[in-house]
């Protein structure tokens, strides 16, 4: 475990200075997404808004419009992108393998599931409405990532290729059970569609805060086994070698980002491509070491989530593009001419 | 205090047994929400096409001032603001409208991120022939439009009771006419029991569809030949289907329907009479009879 032995990895360049950069680039797109919206409000108004907000004492339409529709919903954004781009970051991690991506252990098929069987059967089944779509699709998330690593586990070992496999396999009969459902209910096809491809349209402070409860220690475990991640990219064994305890950091991890995973589809659907790209993209901009990729990952996974969502509620206003419509026909030609360009 | 209580209880009773509508008024909703209203709703928002048809047949149309994209009924209503759909709201632009009451359907959950904001919301929208008459009554309450309500009803009732009599004037074999409404290609159809089965029901008429198979189900095409109907009503015309595609479709050559020249294609203004449990139930029960029997009605 000496820090000598990462150390080539890393830039010359002392790390704090992209973060710091980063976080101020964040903030200003999220100044932007605050004061774009379908109604126009003038930028002392949403000033007032803002700090009537935090006050405590929403009055008016505009103080509703800035504090309880905008301001959670550019929050809510940037948690569920800094969640996804840092699971994701940490399944690549872990698994070595770069199409590794936070749905990889199922917990996008199985949340999909879940929110499906409530909007299908919430009228038939009144403790199913009661449930609510957030805490079934939360709940068959998690269920759906014990079942698939339950299944891959040899003894106490949990190899990765079974891991990967039977989370591709789980996967695929849950994605098949949810496209029956929404066939078997075509009166609410179009709302589990919605829901699936993704959408921060239902968020309010009320959902945003029992996110942030499980986002923010996920996130912090992971963060905090940056330095383990690039012990094991050096293989598994060499790891071992150097002390680390590669069965236990593996299980932290995959906890830790299946949590913030299964929060993060929870509100806001299945948003697919962030968790995949951002990393890499992160990873060709600034360097490969977790030390300095992983903090970033989550900046830069807010940043672009917080845009997508932009583009997504004003490129056909006052209609809404599902953000993972817009997260993934951005994203990928932009990860593509990143990946050129370092070649060249 | 509790003299004053009394008093006061009183008082409120004299008050709507006076008055048509008295206010405040409390009534709970689809979704076990409560909504009171301190005065007669002025500036009403409808996120269900149906809803907004009956807002205006009671005579409230002016006291709209925003609409789901949907609503196109009456043709005055499209020159309202338009807030998207129950699923996909401009809540912003909702909000900004400053409602007095917002009508929005019990499935989408929109009501309960409308009442999050403070706004009063009323949930539930009808979605059989008897719900939309008790319907008609709550929004006539809600508006204070009871008597128009009840004009309403007794002017729905009255054109179905009229078909329904003419209906038992034919012979027996013309009485229930069969049908495959197709909803869309692949192929969907309706039950007896779904809503425009029960229009079909009162028109004359009865769906191909066994009960068994539940209200839009989706059925094996060798159905539609083995029922071979004696109508085929192509509710996706307006999408793209047509009568010769329709036609061409293996086995349909020898149908009753396509023989008799009785495959029919209908517009988008039909499809939605059709498909909105609202004021227009009357009339769409009078159109199914005139295309079920030509020349009988």
């Amino acid at each position: 475990m000496d820090r000598a032995d990462v150390r080539p990895l890393a830039g010359r360049r002392p790390a704090p200075a992209p973060l710091v950069v980063s976080v101020l680039a964040l903030a200003a797109v999220m100044a932007l997404a605050i004061s774009v919206g379908s109604v126009p409000v003038p930028p002392a108004a949403l000033m007032g808004g803002l700090v009537d907000g935090l006050r405590g004492h929403v009055h008016g339409t505009v103080d509703v419009i800035v504090w309880q529709l905008r301001l959670p919903r550019v929050v809510l954004a940037a948690l569920v992108g800094a969640a996804l781009s840092l699971a994701g970051a940490a399944f690549q991690g872990v698994f070595r393998n770069p199409l590794a991506d936070p749905y990889l252990l199922g917990a996008a098929s199985g949340a999909g599931f879940g929110a499906a069987a409530v909007l299908v059967f919430a009228g038939a089944v009144p403790w199913l409405a009661r449930l609510g779509v957030p805490v079934a699709a939360f709940a068959c998330a998690m269920a759906t990532v014990a079942a698939v690593t339950l299944v891959a586990r040899q003894g106490s070992h949990l190899p990765s290729v079974s891991l990967i496999l039977s989370g591709v396999v789980v996967g695929s009969s849950l994605t098949a059970a949810t496209s029956f459902l929404m066939l078997a209910s075509r009166d609410r096809a179009a709302g589990i569609l919605s829901w699936l491809l993704g959408s921060f349209a239902y968020a309010s402070w009320g959902r945003l805060l029992p996110v942030a409860a499980l986002l923010l220690p996920a996130a912090l475990a992971i963060l905090a086994a940056a330095r383990a991640l690039d012990v094991m990219q050096l293989g598994e064994e060499s790891a071992a070698q150097l002390g680390v305890p590669i069965e236990a950091v593996k299980l932290g991890l995959l906890v830790a980002a299946t949590l913030a995973t299964a929060a993060a589809v929870s509100v806001a659907g299945v948003i697919g491509f962030v968790g995949l790209v951002v990393p890499h993209a992160v990873r060709l901009a600034f360097g490969a070491p977790h030390r300095r990729l992983l903090p970033l990952a989550a900046v830069w996974g807010a940043l672009f989530m917080v845009l997508a969502d932009l583009a997504a509620r004003t490129v056909v206003a006052p209609a809404e593009v599902p953000v993972g419509v817009i997260t993934a026909l951005v994203g990928g030609p932009f990860f593509l001419a990143l990946l050129r360009k370092q070649r060249t | 205090m509790v003299k004053r209580a009394v008093f006061l209880a009183v008082l409120l009773l004299a008050l709507q047994v006076a008055l048509a509508t008295g206010y405040p008024l409390t009534v709970t909703d689809e979704v076990g929400g409560t909504l009171t209203l301190q005065h007669a709703p002025q500036r009403i928002v409808s996120m269900i096409p149906s809803d907004t048809e009956t807002v205006c047949a009671l005579g409230a149309c002016d006291r709209l001032v925003g609409v789901d994209t949907l609503s196109d009924w009456p043709p005055g209503v499209k020159a309202l603001p338009q807030l998207g759909n129950a699923n996909q709201p401009d809540l912003e632009a909702l909000v900004a409208l400053k409602p007095d009451l917002v009508l929005t359907d019990e499935y989408s959950g929109l009501a309960a991120r409308v009442r999050a904001l403070g706004l009063p919301v009323y949930a539930g929208t009808p979605q059989t022939f008897d719900q939309a008459l008790t319907f008609f009554g709550t929004l006539g309450r809600l508006l204070d439009r009871d008597t128009q309500a009840s004009v309403l009803k007794g002017r729905v009732q009255g054109q179905v009771a009229a078909v329904a009599a003419r209906v038992a004037a034919l012979p027996a074999a013309q009485r229930h006419v069969s049908v495959f409404v197709e909803l869309d290609p692949t192929p969907y159809s309706v039950g007896p029991g779904s809503y425009l089965g029960t229009l079909l029901d009162r028109a004359g008429g009865r769906s191909i569809v066994p009960a068994s198979m539940g209200q839009y189900p989706q059925v094996d095409p060798e159905l539609v030949v083995e029922k071979d109907p004696q109508v085929v009503l192509l509710m996706d015309a307006p999408y793209g289907e047509t009568v010769a595609k329709a036609e061409a479709r293996p086995g349909w050559s020898g149908l009753r329907a396509v023989e008799d020249g009785r495959v029919i294609a209908l517009d988008q203004q039909q499809v939605d009479m059709l498909s909105r449990a609202g004021p227009r139930m009357g009339d769409a029960v009078v159109l199914l009879a005139k295309l079920l029997h030509p020349g009988r009605f």
